[in-house]
């Protein structure tokens, strides 16, 4: 969301009543009901307006070049969209844009845009689900129209009681200048405190969602923790601060605070003795022709941190040739002989599995011959060449196994 | 020096509140404006208007926009008509016959990206230094050339207007503001909506752009419209503003001075 305050609305004015008070409470998924039901078009004039520069963002992002268009996968998504959008599901629409980041944002008009770089990062179609029903939840509590209608409203008041103060400073002849930076800064972080709101209704509404749907409640608390803990090995290999991002003015909920919250909703919600649907082999199953693609993207971000969390995260449902290969792959691209070893050691791994791409044999064979063992290096060498015949590489592979 | 100090003071105060249309164009150096059997197609125009609140946030309305649109394509085609111009307007992406809608989208992004770099450089003062004196010297290149093949017409336009009006609450703020000046603390110019559009002629036969106009018109008092692209008479007096005086280009000009003075 943009602020786009002109300087004369930060001209005057002592609205210290606006300033935010302490973070709320959780909010109980039993209190939230959807706003809208299926087939909802807008009434109001705001509504309408905002309804129709939507669909020309819509068109935009639909003809985007970034988008993966697999059509399998796509069905796929509108599916997950179709078990957990609540009762406006037909009416949603969900466009995955090839970029590696963990995000996902809901359009006021009922389109989501997901990034493939959080395809990555679930485990399985339970994790998915919670993220589409976040998303979805923004769209069936209407929660873009009532965050616009909430900036006009303050920015109205704030322009108000600024021109007020600075008059009634102008009769009595003070000076009402410093009033009015702390209005301003009230009615920003109001701002920003509604969205924070806003964000953990709409966690609270997923939860409920995907545990109607049949998948495990805690599932959402998990990729919370996934994304909050990648941050922390991403900055720890940085060297940086990890809560960059999160500081007062985050429009997101204090992450820590957002698991909590989620955790005891989910508790909550879960039944007993129920069986929840995780959904594990359908999700790599849908994911499998572009799941090589992604991994690729992430690799390059060069932020080993994060590539190797993820990597390790992946893992705990079991190593694979895959796996191990992209370990491998974040160790090769970093400084130092303890890194490359590490990488030699990451692709002797994978290629012990069935799973194990073509460059797994390359990079093994590649550092087999670093290491001096030239007969085995050649080996593995003919065994990617094998795999990929017609690589780029491949010339160059021949040469390399012929000197 | 105080003098100057002064008088600039007046000229500033004076130019804030005034309410003003400003409209410059620039060309291509050896650019002609198109006359006679010309054939125009006019690109999906982009219009938006939308209603200034207290606060000074411009909202969208659907309504308006709507009704602008209509107006501003009456508005052209009634002007193109006037030239003798054949002129398509698209009203869709996929309006034109035998080419695809993603052919279309793709031209229009292209020209968003160039069309912004005109504003950045030609308009907006961060003027680059291979670029002075060159005129308009920015190309669709290729995509462009292809698209005239393929429809037989000579130039496109792409249009862009905006349009906004403060509401009840804006123009209250403004008189209290105004008000205030009596006992010391005056803000009485804190704007209040505005137009602003722009116009961009590419020559499909080489894939230039070839003329390039842009249209402010605006006030710092709230409440007054200068121009109301929501009426009929207001969109063809945009029009007119935008697309009516069409200059040739500086080379056109100087060989049209040259061969006057030689008569």
């Amino acid at each position: 969301m943009s602020l786009d305050f002109s300087r004369r609305a930060m001209l005057a004015g002592g609205a210290a009543a606006l300033v935010a008070g302490p973070a709320s409470a959780r909010i109980s998924p039993a209190s939230l009901k959807p706003l809208i039901g299926p087939g909802y078009r807008p009434v109001d004039t705001d509504e309408k307006g905002l309804w129709q520069q939507m669909e020309r963002v819509e068109e935009e992002v639909a003809g985007s070049n970034l988008l993966i268009r697999d059509p399998a996968l796509n069905r796929y998504l509108q599916g997950l969209i179709g078990k957990v959008g609540g009762p406006a599901a037909k009416d949603m629409r969900i466009y995955l844009a090839r970029v590696p980041e963990f995000n996902a944002m809901m359009f006021p008009t009922g389109f989501t845009v997901f990034f493939s770089g959080l395809l990555l990062r679930m485990r399985d179609e339970a994790q998915l689900a919670g993220v589409i029903a976040h998303e979805s939840s923004h769209f069936l509590l209407r929660h873009q129209i009532r965050s616009w209608r909430d900036t006009k409203r303050k920015s109205n008041i704030l322009t108000a009681l600024s021109m007020a103060a600075g008059i009634a400073g102008g009769a009595t002849g003070t000076y009402t200048g410093d009033l009015v930076r702390l209005a301003e800064l009230g009615t920003i972080l109001t701002l920003f405190r509604y969205s924070r709101q806003l964000e953990a209704e709409a966690d609270a509404m997923g939860v409920k969602l995907i545990a109607e749907a049949g998948y495990a409640p805690l599932s959402m608390s998990e990729t919370w923790d996934q994304l909050i803990t990648e941050l922390e090995w991403s900055a720890k290999e940085r060297r940086k601060r990890v809560d960059r991002g999160y500081s007062l003015f985050a429009t997101h909920p204090a992450p820590r605070a957002r698991l909590d919250d989620l955790r005891i909703s989910a508790r909550e919600l879960t039944v007993a003795g129920r069986s929840y649907d995780r959904g594990r082999e359908r999700y790599l199953q849908a994911l499998q022709p572009i799941r090589q693609t992604l991994f690729d993207d992430q690799v390059k971000l060069n932020d080993p941190g994060a590539s190797q969390y993820i990597v390790e995260t992946l893992a705990k449902d079991g190593w694979n040739g895959t796996l191990l290969f992209y370990r491998g792959e974040v160790h090769r691209l970093r400084n130092g002989v303890a890194y490359q070893q590490a990488a030699a050691q990451s692709y002797a791994q994978a290629v012990t599995y069935p799973d194990a791409p073509a460059d797994a044999w390359r990079w093994h064979g590649v550092m087999l011959m670093k290491q001096g063992r030239a007969s085995e290096g050649r080996t593995a060498l003919q065994r990617y060449l094998a795999m990929a015949p017609n690589a780029p590489d491949a010339p160059f592979v021949r040469q390399m196994i012929q000197s | 020096m105080r003098k100057a100090v002064k008088l600039a003071t007046i000229g500033l105060a004076a130019a804030s509140l005034s309410a003003c249309v400003q409209t410059r164009q620039v060309a291509d150096l050896q650019f002609t404006p198109p006359q006679g059997e010309y054939k125009l197609l006019v690109m999906r125009p982009d219009v938006t208007v939308g209603s200034v609140k207290a606060g000074g946030l411009t909202e969208p309305r659907a309504d308006w926009t709507e009704a602008a649109r209509a107006n501003i394509l009456a508005a052209l085609r009634a002007q193109q008509a006037g030239r003798g111009g054949q002129t398509l307007i698209m009203n869709r992406r996929d309006s034109l016959p035998g080419i695809s809608a993603d052919t279309v989208a793709e031209l229009e992004r292209l020209h968003n990206a160039v069309g912004s770099s005109i504003a950045l450089h030609k308009f907006a003062g961060a003027e680059l230094p291979t670029k002075r004196g060159k005129g308009l010297d920015y190309t669709l290149g290729e995509d462009a050339v292809k698209l005239g093949r393929a429809t037989g017409y000579d130039y496109a336009l792409f249009l862009h207007a905006e349009d906004s009006f403060a509401d009840s609450g804006r123009v209250a703020m403004q008189v209290l503001g105004i008000a205030g000046c009596f006992v010391g603390f005056c803000a009485p110019n804190i704007g209040g909506g505005g137009q602003s559009a722009y116009a961009s002629l590419v020559d499909l036969r080489t894939g230039e752009v070839v003329w390039f106009n842009v249209l402010q018109a605006g006030t710092q008092v709230a409440g007054i419209k200068m121009g109301d692209l929501r009426k009929p008479e207001g969109a063809t007096q945009m029009v007119d503003r935008l697309l009516g005086r069409m200059k040739p280009g500086r080379d056109v000009r100087r060989a049209q001075a040259a061969a006057e003075r030689a008569k």
